[in-house]
């Protein structure tokens, strides 16, 4: 009965509120042939693609997620739902984290498919970037419980790796095409402790059950 | 009074302060991290268009990519290795026999010097010429009209582009003669300022052409997000008046850390170089000329686009609008400025020669997308009071209204 309600959940929020959100998602993978050439690369050719298109995706799946309730009509209809609107959250991300893995893995497949030296490894360092770069979005979005404040930092966080590169270090997400040791797992950790920081600013200032 | 409120508002905004935070970030770690120490003219590089150099580094580069029938062009800024039909394989052979003046015969024994080597773990070889000559007297036009279509199939941004052409093989050492004309030329005509204010411009100019889209989305939606738009419209005051006051404020506010940046430029600049004789207004007039269309434009875009959109849509549509503007623009990141560049790049403190060139260029650009952006505004302006009077509801894909919305 509950794993229904859920599912029904689920389904509805992605129905009205997200599929946009994974079809630009799609759409991004779809232009990575167009911009990058995705055949016979080595393996630092290869981290190329898979370190720049990849956290536009989870930028796009991520930073958006508490922007239904931004609308004060819908969060007032919203607050009178007995359902947890952290748990609501919560399967949101879960969701948003499958379908940036299915898209990293599609790009993954089709470049080892196009002989590039691309590793299960390389895929989950993309994997952890794009969710890293999300979650930053997430997490100023939910502070600041503006939307257009989440894309800003991510978007800019993004930029700022595209010119400064090795001079962020292992907060850099290009760290497979810049030799940087380590920096996945940062990643990694990073995108865990901002969205579960996101949550608990919600849950502490916002009041959210 | 409304501008002082409007200017408020803004400034009290978390978009604002992460835009002052962004763009203090991004001087820092560019401008002020490269001018610290002072200009460097120990060695550089300077194009001299010689028309021979060119021919034979572009002769030599085609060669090789036409016998591993691989081109690797930068479309949109990255890698991309372009792998040619017969057909256009067979046009490339004819250009390059006729720009080395052999036979059919002839010109497969020239293939056969170059000198094969593999790269990786591909199993394709790539070939390398060193020096095979252009046939004698050939003209440089007929050259470039080659290059030109060479570069037209393969779709863009390959080594064979005119601007590629110059940036990439006509490069050279400066003697240390040049280099200390250089270096007179910084001190003495641009007065130290001059020179550091077009590297200033050139960095500030990138996160002008995209940041403040994200201040202007944020308040052009602001009212419809605290359900106000409707309280706003039965005001007395004309859409004119609150479109263009709301936009004077957003740019007044968001050039002031410009402003700020420059008053930390031009005392590093001061630091630095104490004891010339430096050009104490250079760091305020060419910044402010160079780098106010820039947020002219992305703030009147950004207006506009979420006005008759959505603030996402605002931002998706500057992004591409900057990635095209830097990311995929010219190679030659100074001495080339086109009379449409929103983003004007002249990436060095020195090559005021350079610069001069393209000085006509330079203005044109200027006063093309000020133009622009009052345009933009207007529009903005007929678009909300479309709104206003009920007339337009905006253009959304997903909501009410919505042109994806599915019917009951």
């Amino acid at each position: 009965m509950a794993s229904g309600c859920l599912a029904r959940v689920v389904s509805s929020d992605v129905r009205h509120n997200f599929l946009i959100h994974y079809l630009a998602a799609a759409a991004v993978l779809l232009m990575t042939p167009v911009i990058f050439g995705l055949a016979e690369l080595d393996r630092s050719m290869a981290a190329l693609p898979l370190e720049t298109m990849p956290p536009l995706m989870g930028l796009i799946l991520l930073t958006p997620l508490l922007s239904p309730e931004q609308n004060e009509g819908i969060l007032d209809t919203v607050r009178s739902k007995k359902m947890s609107r952290q748990l609501v959250t919560g399967l949101r991300v879960l969701c948003s984290l499958a379908v940036l893995a299915i898209l990293i893995a599609a790009l993954g497949g089709y470049m080892k498919y196009n002989s590039c030296d691309v590793t299960l490894g390389m895929c989950a360092g993309a994997f952890a970037g794009a969710a890293a770069l999300g979650a930053l979005g997430f997490f100023s979005s939910a502070v600041t419980d503006n939307v257009i404040v989440g894309y800003m930092v991510s978007v800019m966080y993004f930029f700022m790796n595209l010119f400064l590169k090795n001079k962020l270090g292992r907060f850099c997400l290009m760290s497979m095409s810049c030799n940087i040791k380590g920096s996945k797992p940062v990643l990694a950790a990073a995108a865990l402790v901002l969205i579960a920081a996101a949550m608990l600013f919600r849950r502490i200032f916002r009041n959210e059950q | 009074m409304l501008f002082r409120l409007e200017c408020k508002k803004i400034v009290r905004s978390a978009a604002f302060l992460i835009y002052c935070v962004i763009s203090v970030l991004f001087i820092a770690t560019n401008y002020y991290s490269d001018c610290k120490g002072g200009v460097y003219f120990g060695e550089g590089t300077k194009i001299v268009e010689d028309h021979e150099l060119i021919m034979y580094g572009a002769l030599n580069s085609l060669m090789g990519e036409y016998a591993a029938n691989k081109y690797v062009c930068y479309p949109f800024g990255y890698y991309k290795a372009v792998h040619l039909k017969e057909k256009d394989q067979q046009k490339i052979a004819g250009y390059l026999r006729e720009m080395t003046g052999t036979d059919e015969k002839e010109f497969e024994e020239l293939l056969s010097t170059g000198e094969k080597y593999y790269v990786g773990m591909s199993d394709k070889p790539v070939y390398g010429f060193h020096d095979v000559r252009m046939t004698e007297g050939f003209s440089y036009d007929r050259f470039l009209e080659i290059m030109t279509d060479t570069d037209d199939m393969l779709g863009g941004g390959s080594d064979y582009a005119p601007d590629s052409l110059l940036a990439l093989y006509s490069g050279v050492d400066m003697t240390d003669e040049e280099l200390k004309e250089e270096y007179r030329a910084f001190i003495e005509d641009d007065k130290v300022t001059g020179g550091l204010a077009r590297l200033f411009c050139d960095y500030v100019g990138i996160d002008l052409a995209i940041l403040p889209v994200f201040v202007a989305a944020w308040l052009t939606s602001a009212d419809r997000k605290r359900r106000m738009h409707e309280l706003v419209y039965t005001r007395k005051i004309s859409s004119a008046k609150l479109v263009f006051t709301r936009y004077a404020a957003l740019v007044f506010t968001m050039f002031i850390p410009v402003v700020l940046e420059m008053i930390v430029a031009l005392i590093q600049a001061v630091v630095e170089y104490n004891g010339e004789s430096l050009d104490m207004t250079a760091m305020f007039t060419l910044p402010t000329f160079w780098l106010l269309p820039n947020l002219l434009f992305t703030t009147a875009a950004g207006v506009l686009i979420t006005e008759v959109f959505s603030a996402p849509a605002a931002i998706f549509a500057q992004v591409v609008i900057w990635f095209k503007a830097t990311i995929t623009a010219s190679r030659m990141l100074s001495g080339k400025i086109g009379r449409f560049d929103l983003v004007c790049r002249h990436n060095s403190p020195t090559d005021r020669s350079a610069f001069l060139m393209n000085h006509d260029n330079f203005i044109f650009s200027r006063i093309f997308w000020t133009v622009i952006s009052l345009v933009l505004v207007v529009l903005a302006v007929y678009a909300y009071d479309a709104k206003r009077g009920g007339r337009f509801n905006g253009i959304r894909l997903f909501g009410k209204g919505g042109l994806l919305r599915r019917k009951a």
